[in-house]
Protein backbone atom coordinates (compact mmCIF):
# COMPACT_ATOMS: atom_id res chain seq x y z
CA UNK A 1 0.00 0.00 0.00
CA UNK A 2 2.74 2.24 0.44
CA UNK A 3 4.15 2.34 -2.67
CA UNK A 4 0.94 2.56 -4.33
CA UNK A 5 0.22 5.67 -1.71
CA UNK A 6 3.87 7.08 -3.01
CA UNK A 7 2.84 6.52 -6.57
CA UNK A 8 -0.96 8.63 -6.10
CA UNK A 9 0.41 12.00 -4.88
CA UNK A 10 4.47 12.03 -5.66
CA UNK A 11 6.33 13.86 -3.73
CA UNK A 12 6.66 17.77 -4.13
CA UNK A 13 10.29 19.11 -5.35
CA UNK A 14 9.09 22.92 -5.60
CA UNK A 15 10.08 25.15 -3.00
CA UNK A 16 7.79 26.60 -0.77
CA UNK A 17 7.32 30.42 -0.84
CA UNK A 18 6.85 31.78 2.83
CA UNK A 19 6.62 35.75 1.88
CA UNK A 20 3.91 34.95 -0.56
CA UNK A 21 2.26 33.35 2.90
CA UNK A 22 2.50 36.64 4.26
CA UNK A 23 1.27 38.33 1.75
CA UNK A 24 -2.00 36.29 1.95
CA UNK A 25 -2.03 37.14 5.61
CA UNK A 26 -2.18 40.65 4.54
CA UNK A 27 0.95 41.48 7.11
CA UNK A 28 4.36 42.38 6.94
CA UNK A 29 6.38 40.60 8.82
CA UNK A 30 8.40 42.45 11.72
CA UNK A 31 11.84 42.57 11.13
CA UNK A 32 14.61 42.59 13.75
CA UNK A 33 16.03 45.92 13.03
CA UNK A 34 12.81 47.28 13.09
CA UNK A 35 11.89 45.86 15.96
CA UNK A 36 14.68 46.84 18.10
CA UNK A 37 13.87 49.97 16.85
CA UNK A 38 10.71 49.92 18.26
CA UNK A 39 11.71 48.86 21.27
CA UNK A 40 14.34 51.72 21.88
CA UNK A 41 11.10 54.02 21.07
CA UNK A 42 8.75 52.45 23.79
CA UNK A 43 11.50 52.19 26.38
CA UNK A 44 12.76 55.98 25.72
CA UNK A 45 8.80 57.02 25.94
CA UNK A 46 8.47 54.82 29.35
CA UNK A 47 11.21 56.50 30.74
CA UNK A 48 11.05 60.24 29.42
CA UNK A 49 8.15 60.75 31.80
CA UNK A 50 9.86 59.85 34.99
CA UNK A 51 13.13 61.54 33.96
CA UNK A 52 10.72 64.49 33.92
CA UNK A 53 8.53 64.17 36.84
CA UNK A 54 12.05 63.95 38.50
CA UNK A 55 13.67 67.33 36.80
CA UNK A 56 10.46 68.62 37.32
CA UNK A 57 9.68 68.25 40.71
CA UNK A 58 13.02 67.14 42.27
CA UNK A 59 11.44 63.53 43.85
CA UNK A 60 8.04 63.61 44.08
CA UNK A 61 6.63 62.78 47.45
CA UNK A 62 10.11 63.87 49.19
CA UNK A 63 9.38 65.45 52.31
CA UNK A 64 10.60 69.37 52.15
CA UNK A 65 13.07 68.64 54.88
CA UNK A 66 14.83 66.24 52.27
CA UNK A 67 18.46 67.40 50.00
CA UNK A 68 17.00 67.21 46.76
CA UNK A 69 20.06 67.98 45.31
CA UNK A 70 21.69 64.83 46.55
CA UNK A 71 18.45 62.29 45.70
CA UNK A 72 18.73 58.33 45.18
CA UNK A 73 16.28 56.28 43.01
CA UNK A 74 15.31 52.97 42.73
CA UNK A 75 13.48 51.49 39.72
CA UNK A 76 10.81 49.10 38.91
CA UNK A 77 12.37 46.42 37.09
CA UNK A 78 9.68 46.22 34.35
CA UNK A 79 8.64 49.75 33.89
CA UNK A 80 10.83 51.21 34.94
CA UNK A 81 8.76 53.31 37.33
CA UNK A 82 10.09 55.24 40.33
CA UNK A 83 9.52 53.37 43.36
CA UNK A 84 11.52 54.72 46.10
CA UNK A 85 13.44 58.18 46.31
CA UNK A 86 16.08 58.39 49.27
CA UNK A 87 17.77 62.12 50.09
CA UNK A 88 20.34 63.71 53.20
CA UNK A 89 18.36 65.30 55.54
CA UNK A 90 19.24 68.58 55.34
CA UNK A 91 20.64 69.58 58.94
CA UNK A 92 19.98 65.83 60.51
CA UNK A 93 22.08 63.15 60.47
CA UNK A 94 19.67 60.91 58.71
CA UNK A 95 17.86 60.66 55.00
CA UNK A 96 14.55 61.24 53.94
CA UNK A 97 12.77 58.74 51.72
CA UNK A 98 9.45 58.38 49.64
CA UNK A 99 8.30 54.94 48.39
CA UNK A 100 5.50 54.29 45.71
CA UNK A 101 4.19 58.07 46.15
CA UNK A 102 2.62 55.94 49.87
CA UNK A 103 4.49 56.94 52.43
CA UNK A 104 7.13 59.73 53.41
CA UNK A 105 9.40 60.84 55.91
CA UNK A 106 13.26 61.69 57.66
CA UNK A 107 14.40 59.33 60.11
CA UNK A 108 17.78 59.95 61.92
CA UNK A 109 20.87 57.73 62.02
CA UNK A 110 20.96 54.60 64.66
CA UNK A 111 23.76 52.49 65.26
CA UNK A 112 21.71 48.79 64.73
CA UNK A 113 18.95 47.31 63.70
CA UNK A 114 16.09 47.82 60.45
CA UNK A 115 12.57 49.41 60.41
CA UNK A 116 10.32 48.24 58.73
CA UNK A 117 7.24 49.56 56.95
CA UNK A 118 3.71 48.29 55.73
CA UNK A 119 2.49 48.40 53.57
CA UNK A 120 4.31 49.15 51.03
CA UNK A 121 6.72 46.14 52.15
CA UNK A 122 9.89 48.75 52.48
CA UNK A 123 12.70 49.28 55.01
CA UNK A 124 16.31 50.16 55.96
CA UNK A 125 18.96 49.64 57.92
CA UNK A 126 22.96 51.44 58.95
CA UNK A 127 24.28 48.33 58.84
CA UNK A 128 26.15 48.48 55.73
CA UNK A 129 27.37 44.80 55.72
CA UNK A 130 23.73 44.00 54.55
CA UNK A 131 24.10 42.79 50.84
CA UNK A 132 20.42 41.11 50.27
CA UNK A 133 17.19 39.85 52.03
CA UNK A 134 14.02 37.71 52.44
CA UNK A 135 10.74 38.47 53.84
CA UNK A 136 8.42 35.62 55.16
CA UNK A 137 5.11 35.38 55.54
CA UNK A 138 2.97 33.60 57.95
CA UNK A 139 1.70 31.58 54.97
CA UNK A 140 5.44 30.37 54.64
CA UNK A 141 5.82 32.18 51.40
CA UNK A 142 9.32 33.56 51.00
CA UNK A 143 9.30 36.58 49.39
CA UNK A 144 12.40 38.09 47.86
CA UNK A 145 13.58 42.24 48.37
CA UNK A 146 15.40 44.20 46.27
CA UNK A 147 18.48 45.71 48.64
CA UNK A 148 20.37 49.07 47.60
CA UNK A 149 22.82 50.88 49.63
CA UNK A 150 23.06 53.95 49.25
CA UNK A 151 26.28 56.25 49.96
CA UNK A 152 27.73 59.64 50.62
CA UNK A 153 25.67 61.47 52.93
CA UNK A 154 22.20 59.56 52.98
CA UNK A 155 24.42 56.61 54.37
CA UNK A 156 21.46 53.87 53.83
CA UNK A 157 20.94 50.09 53.11
CA UNK A 158 17.18 50.16 52.00
CA UNK A 159 15.17 47.21 51.35
CA UNK A 160 12.04 46.64 49.53
CA UNK A 161 9.31 43.76 48.10
CA UNK A 162 9.95 43.35 44.47
CA UNK A 163 6.84 42.13 44.06
CA UNK A 164 3.48 43.03 45.77
CA UNK A 165 2.31 40.58 48.77
CA UNK A 166 -1.26 40.41 48.70
CA UNK A 167 -1.62 40.75 52.80
CA UNK A 168 1.28 42.85 54.01
CA UNK A 169 -0.09 42.24 57.90
CA UNK A 170 0.77 38.46 57.47
CA UNK A 171 4.11 39.17 56.52
CA UNK A 172 6.07 37.26 59.89
CA UNK A 173 9.48 38.05 59.28
CA UNK A 174 12.38 39.90 57.56
CA UNK A 175 16.06 38.59 57.00
CA UNK A 176 18.84 40.18 56.16
CA UNK A 177 22.14 38.74 54.98
CA UNK A 178 25.42 39.94 54.47
CA UNK A 179 27.36 39.45 51.15
CA UNK A 180 28.49 35.56 52.26
CA UNK A 181 24.97 34.76 52.73
CA UNK A 182 25.11 34.97 56.50
CA UNK A 183 22.49 36.14 58.49
CA UNK A 184 23.77 39.56 60.11
CA UNK A 185 19.83 40.92 61.00
CA UNK A 186 16.69 38.72 61.88
CA UNK A 187 13.92 41.81 62.00
CA UNK A 188 10.38 40.00 63.13
CA UNK A 189 6.97 42.16 62.25
CA UNK A 190 3.42 42.07 64.06
CA UNK B 1 4.71 32.16 17.18
CA UNK B 2 5.25 33.39 14.07
CA UNK B 3 9.00 31.77 13.54
CA UNK B 4 7.15 28.75 14.93
CA UNK B 5 4.74 28.86 11.98
CA UNK B 6 7.71 29.58 9.38
CA UNK B 7 9.53 26.68 10.70
CA UNK B 8 6.61 24.42 10.85
CA UNK B 9 5.92 25.29 6.92
CA UNK B 10 9.91 24.72 5.84
CA UNK B 11 10.14 21.48 7.43
CA UNK B 12 6.83 20.16 6.68
CA UNK B 13 6.10 21.70 3.31
CA UNK B 14 6.30 18.93 1.43
CA UNK B 15 3.45 16.41 3.66
CA UNK B 16 1.17 19.37 4.05
CA UNK B 17 1.22 20.10 0.00
CA UNK B 18 1.05 16.04 -0.48
CA UNK B 19 -1.63 15.65 2.03
CA UNK B 20 -3.68 18.90 0.78
CA UNK B 21 -3.31 17.61 -3.15
CA UNK B 22 -4.59 14.14 -1.99
CA UNK B 23 -7.69 16.05 -0.21
CA UNK B 24 -8.51 18.56 -3.19
CA UNK B 25 -7.40 16.24 -5.82
CA UNK B 26 -5.06 18.12 -7.47
CA UNK B 27 -1.26 18.89 -7.20
CA UNK B 28 -1.47 22.89 -7.98
CA UNK B 29 -4.95 22.93 -5.58
CA UNK B 30 -3.24 21.43 -3.43
CA UNK B 31 -0.44 23.83 -3.34
CA UNK B 32 -2.34 26.85 -3.24
CA UNK B 33 -4.59 25.45 -0.23
CA UNK B 34 -1.24 25.14 1.71
CA UNK B 35 -0.34 28.89 1.27
CA UNK B 36 -3.98 29.82 2.44
CA UNK B 37 -3.75 27.79 5.09
CA UNK B 38 -0.75 28.84 6.23
CA UNK B 39 -2.00 32.41 5.47
CA UNK B 40 -5.15 32.12 7.79
CA UNK B 41 -2.95 30.59 10.78
CA UNK B 42 -0.43 33.64 10.06
CA UNK B 43 -3.46 36.48 10.87
CA UNK B 44 -5.29 33.72 13.58
CA UNK B 45 -2.21 33.03 15.66
CA UNK B 46 -3.56 34.98 18.61
CA UNK B 47 -6.72 32.55 18.75
CA UNK B 48 -4.59 29.91 19.01
CA UNK B 49 -4.68 28.91 23.01
CA UNK B 50 -1.98 26.27 23.18
CA UNK B 51 -4.19 23.57 24.91
CA UNK B 52 -2.95 21.61 21.94
CA UNK B 53 -0.08 21.13 19.54
CA UNK B 54 0.58 23.82 16.96
CA UNK B 55 1.34 21.21 13.98
CA UNK B 56 -2.11 19.81 14.93
CA UNK B 57 -3.56 22.88 14.88
CA UNK B 58 -2.32 23.70 11.60
CA UNK B 59 -3.12 20.65 9.73
CA UNK B 60 -6.96 21.37 11.29
CA UNK B 61 -6.40 24.48 9.03
CA UNK B 62 -4.68 23.08 5.90
CA UNK B 63 -7.64 20.10 5.20
CA UNK B 64 -10.45 22.64 5.76
CA UNK B 65 -8.86 24.46 2.95
CA UNK B 66 -8.02 21.70 1.09
CA UNK B 67 -11.44 20.38 1.30
CA UNK B 68 -12.28 23.99 0.18
CA UNK B 69 -10.20 23.88 -2.37
CA UNK B 70 -12.02 20.81 -3.77
CA UNK B 71 -15.39 22.11 -3.06
CA UNK B 72 -14.69 24.84 -5.24
CA UNK B 73 -13.32 22.91 -8.62
CA UNK B 74 -15.86 23.61 -11.53
CA UNK B 75 -16.69 20.00 -11.76
CA UNK B 76 -16.23 17.64 -8.55
CA UNK B 77 -13.04 15.85 -9.45
CA UNK B 78 -13.24 11.58 -8.64
CA UNK B 79 -11.84 10.61 -5.73
CA UNK B 80 -8.13 10.34 -6.28
CA UNK B 81 -7.55 6.40 -7.62
CA UNK B 82 -3.85 4.88 -8.22
CA UNK B 83 -3.43 2.95 -10.81
CA UNK B 84 -0.33 2.99 -13.35
CA UNK B 85 -0.15 0.94 -17.06
CA UNK B 86 -2.42 -2.13 -15.79
CA UNK B 87 -0.08 -4.09 -13.92
CA UNK B 88 0.39 -2.06 -10.97
CA UNK B 89 -1.91 -2.38 -8.32
CA UNK B 90 -4.93 -0.36 -8.01
CA UNK B 91 -6.09 1.53 -4.87
CA UNK B 92 -9.62 1.84 -5.18
CA UNK B 93 -10.13 5.11 -3.17
CA UNK B 94 -13.60 5.91 -4.35
CA UNK B 95 -15.01 3.51 -2.48
CA UNK B 96 -13.92 5.00 0.83
CA UNK B 97 -15.75 7.73 2.89
CA UNK B 98 -14.00 11.31 2.90
CA UNK B 99 -13.26 10.66 6.16
CA UNK B 100 -11.57 7.20 5.53
CA UNK B 101 -9.70 9.10 2.64
CA UNK B 102 -8.66 11.96 4.96
CA UNK B 103 -7.27 9.69 7.51
CA UNK B 104 -5.49 7.52 5.08
CA UNK B 105 -4.19 10.65 3.73
CA UNK B 106 -2.85 11.64 6.78
CA UNK B 107 -1.68 8.56 7.96
CA UNK B 108 0.57 8.00 4.96
CA UNK B 109 1.57 11.02 3.77
CA UNK B 110 2.05 13.36 6.86
CA UNK B 111 2.75 10.30 9.52
CA UNK B 112 0.82 11.23 12.06
CA UNK B 113 -0.29 9.46 15.07
CA UNK B 114 -3.86 8.75 15.99
CA UNK B 115 -3.66 11.46 18.74
CA UNK B 116 -2.54 13.76 16.12
CA UNK B 117 -5.01 12.99 13.41
CA UNK B 118 -8.13 13.10 16.09
CA UNK B 119 -6.58 16.93 16.62
CA UNK B 120 -6.46 17.65 13.32
CA UNK B 121 -9.89 16.31 12.09
CA UNK B 122 -11.80 17.12 15.90
CA UNK B 123 -13.00 13.76 16.32
CA UNK B 124 -11.79 10.93 19.25
CA UNK B 125 -7.85 8.53 18.53
CA UNK B 126 -10.73 5.90 18.72
CA UNK B 127 -12.06 6.86 16.15
CA UNK B 128 -9.15 7.34 13.90
CA UNK B 129 -8.15 4.01 14.57
CA UNK B 130 -11.58 2.42 14.08
CA UNK B 131 -12.07 4.54 10.92
CA UNK B 132 -8.57 3.51 9.53
CA UNK B 133 -8.94 -0.46 9.83
CA UNK B 134 -12.09 -0.09 8.24
CA UNK B 135 -10.64 1.40 5.64
CA UNK B 136 -7.64 -0.54 4.92
CA UNK B 137 -10.64 -3.38 5.22
CA UNK B 138 -12.09 -2.04 2.51
CA UNK B 139 -8.93 -1.41 0.11
CA UNK B 140 -7.40 -4.66 0.98
CA UNK B 141 -10.97 -6.73 -0.11
CA UNK B 142 -11.09 -4.18 -3.22
CA UNK B 143 -7.54 -5.55 -3.90
CA UNK B 144 -8.19 -9.09 -3.37
CA UNK B 145 -10.72 -8.85 -5.66
CA UNK B 146 -9.31 -7.26 -8.44
CA UNK B 147 -6.23 -9.87 -8.04
CA UNK B 148 -8.81 -12.68 -8.32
Amino acid sequence: MNEVMERLVPRFDEPGDWDDVLRRAGGRRVRPALLAALVVALAAVAVAPTLAGLLRHGGVGLPDEADRTNVGVVLAPVNRKVILEVAPWRGHTGFCYAVLHARAGCVPRKRSGAVITKPALFGWTFDDRVRSGEATTFGGKRVPLTVRHFGGRTDVTVFLARSRIPFPGLLRRVVLRDAAGKVVLRVRTR
Amino acid sequence: MLDELEALYRVRLNEFRRVAAAIAGDRELGCDAVQEAFASAVRKRRTFRGSGALEAWVWRIVVNAARDARRRRPTPPEPPSASTNGHAPTLPLDLLTERQREIIFLHYYADLDYAAIAEALAISPGTVGATLTAARKTLRLAYEEVRA
